[in-house]
């Protein structure tokens, strides 16, 4: 929490600073939608191996100026991996089975991005830093029996991405990017929530 | 120009987001990986001091419907057959439930109704109508001991359970309540746990992630 206050603030730093400056070549609000592709690292690969496919981001940014922006944007992604039956020990026992082990993340966050070059440019790179909350829905499936877990975690991560414009001017932008996500998430064998996720889909100015 | 790389821009995108659904793991289980063959033992227990066993003539159908019976299919002559041979082959002898045997096995078929309800253990049931009575071991009017075994499923369908009772340790409780101890025991979940040609399989199963079951010292 004392993170997400410290984002604040200097949010509303940036806010301040850079209110005035408005020379701008595309109307400041932009939308992005984005394709998201994840794979898991540290105990969360022990959980669930598998590279995600399936997963998306949408969110809005405003221009304060050329170089600075805020926003918010929300995502989905789904990990999942199927283990062969294999014998689970347990304390007073054992227990076979197939287990299916699955992970949904929803984060909700709000974004700062910093351009490193003029609006006009060919290709635009940036840097963003993302935090929020992400709902994190946990269910191992033991057969067809299923145990779950549903909660709310912090969550960061830094961005580091190009938008290429369709033309000199145009409002319309395609965006590739590849973030790092890491949340301080404890549910079973996962002791940290750690992805790198590669985005790619476009960002449009529309006011 | 522009118009089109919108469109076109944004068909792509909705198309992945339309793809993207999750992998729903439901949709993904044969009936074979759908089972769980879960076992639990007294750790207290030495299953050494164990020679002869004798087990149930037929097999125990419990409901919470009320229409509970014993019952004796191909699939329940079947089920005795086969967990007799198993506790053979761990090196016990079959006998009589006359000849005071040192265990016993219960066979039941579980068919609640129930949607979800979190269950503590196994041996939630041996309260039930329909459970095996323990004067049928020759002790009625005693009670069943349970060890705390940690339960980790909600229950909603059909099972499969044995219970092995300790009746060699069976001492009369001066004034107190009489209990004969599970030992072990073992619960097929799952779809098609009450299918005949998948008797094989589970037994074997829960045999093998109980390698301390033997007469003669673990396997």
């Amino acid at each position: 929490m004392k993170s997400i206050k410290i984002y604040v603030l200097l949010l509303a730093g940036v806010l301040g600073i850079t209110g005035a400056a408005k020379a701008q070549s595309r109307p400041p609000l932009s939308l992005q939608l984005n394709y998201s592709i994840a794979q898991p690292l540290g105990s969360l690969k022990d959980y669930a191996n598998k590279t995600s496919f399936r997963g998306w981001k949408a969110g809005f940014l405003y221009n304060f100026n050329d170089q600075f922006s805020a926003g918010l944007n929300v995502g989905y992604q789904d990990f999942y991996e199927k283990v062969p039956r294999a014998i689970y020990p347990g304390k007073d026992g054992a227990i076979s089975a197939v287990q299916q082990r699955t992970l949904q993340t929803i984060p909700i966050m709000l974004a700062a991005q910093y351009a490193f070059t003029k609006p006009e440019s060919k290709v635009i790179p940036y840097v963003g830093l993302n935090a929020g909350i992400a709902a994190m829905r946990y269910e191992k499936y033991w057969g067809e029996f299923v145990e779950g877990d549903d909660s709310w975690q912090f969550m960061a991560t830094p961005e580091l991405g190009i938008n290429v414009p369709f033309g000199k001017y145009s409002p319309v932008m395609f965006n590739a990017n590849v973030q790092y996500n890491y949340s301080p998430y404890k549910m079973g064998d996962i002791t940290n929530f750690n992805t790198v996720q590669a985005n790619i889909g476009v960002k449009i100015h529309v006011r | 120009m522009k118009r089109l790389w919108i469109l076109m821009g944004f068909s792509l995108v909705t198309a992945a987001l339309l793809s993207s659904c999750r992998k729903e793991p439901l949709n993904n289980l044969t009936q074979e990986e759908s089972r769980i063959y879960i076992t639990n033992y007294d750790k207290n227990a030495n299953f050494t001091t164990y020679k002869t066993f004798s087990i149930v003539d037929s097999v125990a159908v419990i409901t919470n419907r009320g229409d509970h019976q014993k019952a004796l299919t191909s699939y329940d002559q079947k089920l005795i057959a086969t967990v007799t041979k198993s506790f053979q082959d761990r090196g016990y002898t079959l006998v009589a439930k006359t000849a005071s045997p040192d265990l016993a096995v219960n066979l039941s078929r579980i068919d609640n109704t129930y949607s979800s309800v979190i269950i503590g253990g196994p041996g939630y049931w041996a309260g039930y109508p329909g459970y095996w009575d323990l004067g049928y071991w020759g002790y009625p009017g005693w009670g069943y001991y349970f060890p705390p075994y940690y339960g980790v499923f909600s229950y909603n369908e059909r099972a499969v359970s044995i219970d092995l009772l300790d009746l060699k340790n069976a001492t009369p409780k001066a004034g107190g309540q009489n209990q004969i101890t599970t030992i072990w025991n073992a619960m097929l979940r799952g779809s098609g746990v009450w299918t005949g040609a998948n008797i094989d399989s589970m037994i074997a199963a829960v045999f093998t992630q109980s390698p301390y079951l033997s007469a003669t010292g673990t396997k």
